[in-house]
């Protein structure tokens, strides 16, 4: 067992009776590394999360969390996480601080050394100044805000965020994301589950991409763009698609089409286009840019990620 | 975990504490609620139905009514905030939620709640006594024992208040509760009236309802009059505990880990 993986899952299943939700996956998460799952809703991502955090047991598969067996030593484990859920992670019923200070109480912090913690945590995610507030008295983004210091309140080994950014603002969504990098660059290992492509791009080092409870790719945005997808991808809308690839030519690494839009991939779209001007076809609509995780999850799930 | 070991655990305590400090931002409207209701009640039914029936030897309806709604008045404090907050706190507030995501067990959240739920029934019935005492209705320093009862009595009436609440789908089904099994029990547990000019049926229902001891045991302890009875009362609602303990703790388990 290296030192380096802090999250090792080895054929990881999870049944809800009939429903298979996660399919047996595989994957290692390394210490200081911001390692996302990517996929739509239903994918399996929060789930597999919960099993990470313990909060339910695996059907079958092997699961090491901060060098701990999951299925035996839960109690263990949740000591050592920081935990942002979806939704309900804040007790509405207290203030601010007393939301931070109850929690850190069931880590077995002494009130004398919460408080500091609790203080330190706010500081950290410009909540200042709100201790006193009610749950239900702050804006959206700051109570996503207060639930990311509430689980860095007890000093985690593990951030996990069970995508932490849905809902929100994009002004809200960008302040989450600096704080998400500056906890990274502190050496802090972070988990994500996220359906925003940009966010995964962002912030993740490595991000495995999920459908139906299984990871079809694993790797960092470069990799899995060079292996899914192409550098450059040439979208043209109302064409011939035929056409347009046999203009493309050898240039042509993959042609994908959805709806009216044929995506063309390329490693160079100036040389592409060239070609196809070459071969006298000319583009009513098009869009030259160069290829993103979107390209990659279109080209593996074969469907376009909404929500 | 072993369900009564629970209570010792610090989580458990930590948990009273959580409802503590979400309570005492409304803790004075929550008393004038719990109090001046069954004070209501009380009076209403002391003064105005004591005018109208002579309680044949037994002094009057008043005093017969105080140990009656005091014990009352300790089950009403437990038992709605064990059913409403019970659920709340399990699912639309998530508080439970939260708490598993920290090294805490689901028996340790149930027994937290115990703990909180004989404190309210203690707390608020130690205000009633106070009024009662003060209308001149007790009349022995022993009515400081109800203190204990009404905490024990709490504790009863909270652990099925909780079980139904942890494991209702919607908050609709609650009313079914108070509706069904805890008015008639209440009704039927000689807090109102005496039993022993009803049917004989009756009295084996009484016997069956725990309110029915804790009545019994406040009503001797607060005249002055305890007895070896009293102390049955005392253990029937310990044993009643030990056999249930345990419901709440299984259901909120299996809640918080499936």
């Amino acid at each position: 067992m290296s030192g380096e993986e802090i999250v090792e899952a080895t054929e990881l299943k999870k049944d809800y009776g009939t429903v298979h939700a996660v399919r047996g996956i595989n994957f290692h998460i390394r210490r200081q590394e911001c390692f996302g799952f990517l996929g739509v809703n239903g994918a399996g991502k929060t789930t597999t999360m919960k099993m990470v955090y313990c909060r339910i047991g695996a059907t079958s598969g092997k699961l090491r969390v901060v060098g701990l067996d999951a299925a035996s030593h839960s109690a263990e484990i949740r000591r050592r996480l920081g935990v942002v859920t979806q939704a309900n992670a804040l007790d509405p019923e207290l203030s601010v601080l007393e939301n931070l200070l109850t929690y850190a109480s069931f880590f077995d912090i002494p009130a004398s050394r919460s408080r500091a913690k609790a203080d330190g945590a706010l500081a950290l995610l410009n909540l200042s100044g709100r201790t006193g507030d009610r749950v239900r008295e702050l804006s959206g983004g700051m109570q996503r805000r207060l639930v990311i210091a509430k689980a860095l309140v007890t000093d985690p080994e593990l951030l996990i965020l069970d995508e932490p950014t849905t809902g929100l603002d994009p002004q809200a969504r960008l302040l989450v994301w600096e704080t998400l990098a500056a906890l990274k660059r502190s050496g802090l290992t972070i988990v994500l589950t996220t359906h925003y492509m940009d966010e995964a791009a962002r912030l993740c080092d490595r991000i495995a991409i999920m459908d139906e409870g299984r990871i079809f790719a694993l790797g960092t945005p470069a990799e899995l763009i060079a292996a899914y997808a192409a550098p450059d991808v040439l979208e043209v809308s109302g064409a011939d698609g035929e056409a347009l690839a046999a203009a493309a030519g050898s240039l042509l690494v993959r042609r994908e089409r959805l709806g009216e839009t044929d995506y063309l991939y390329t490693r160079d779209n100036g040389a592409l286009l060239h070609a196809l001007a070459v071969h006298g076809i000319e583009l009513q609509r098009h869009v030259a840019r160069p290829a993103t995780l979107e390209d990659v999850f279109l080209n593996i799930t074969g469907r376009e990620l909404r929500d | 975990m072993n369900p009564l070991l629970a209570f010792l655990r610090p989580n458990a305590w930590r948990v009273f504490h959580r409802n503590l400090l979400a309570w005492k931002t409304f803790a004075w409207s929550s008393i004038t609620i719990n109090i001046i209701e069954p004070l209501v009640y009380f009076v209403a039914f002391g003064y105005g139905f004591g005018a109208y029936f002579s309680f044949g030897g037994q002094g009057s309806l008043l005093q017969y009514l105080g140990p009656g709604m005091l014990a009352l008045t300790a089950v009403n404090a437990a038992t709605f905030d064990a059913a409403w907050g019970g659920y709340e706190r399990l699912t639309t507030n998530g508080v439970y939620e939260s708490m598993v995501t920290a090294p805490v067990e689901p028996e340790e959240i149930a027994a937290g709640e115990y703990l909180w739920q004989a404190f309210r029934a203690t707390l608020y019935g130690a205000i009633f006594l106070v009024v009662i005492a003060a209308l001149g209705l007790v009349h022995s320093w022993l009515a400081l024992l109800c203190l204990p009862v009404l905490a024990l009595t709490g504790l009863l009436f909270a652990i099925p208040a909780l079980y139904v609440a942890f494991i209702v789908k919607t908050p609709e089904h609650l009313f079914y509760y108070f509706a069904l099994l805890v008015t008639p029990l209440v009704m039927f547990a000689g807090v109102f009236f005496p039993l022993d000019r009803l049917p004989r049926w009756t009295q084996y229902v009484a016997w069956a309802t725990p309110l029915y001891h804790a009545v019994s045991a406040c009503r001797a302890l607060i005249a002055g009059t305890p007895s070896l009875s009293t102390l049955r009362e005392v253990g029937w609602l310990a044993l009643a505990i030990v056999l249930v303990v345990w419901l709440p703790q299984r259901v909120l388990r299996r809640r918080l880990s499936g």
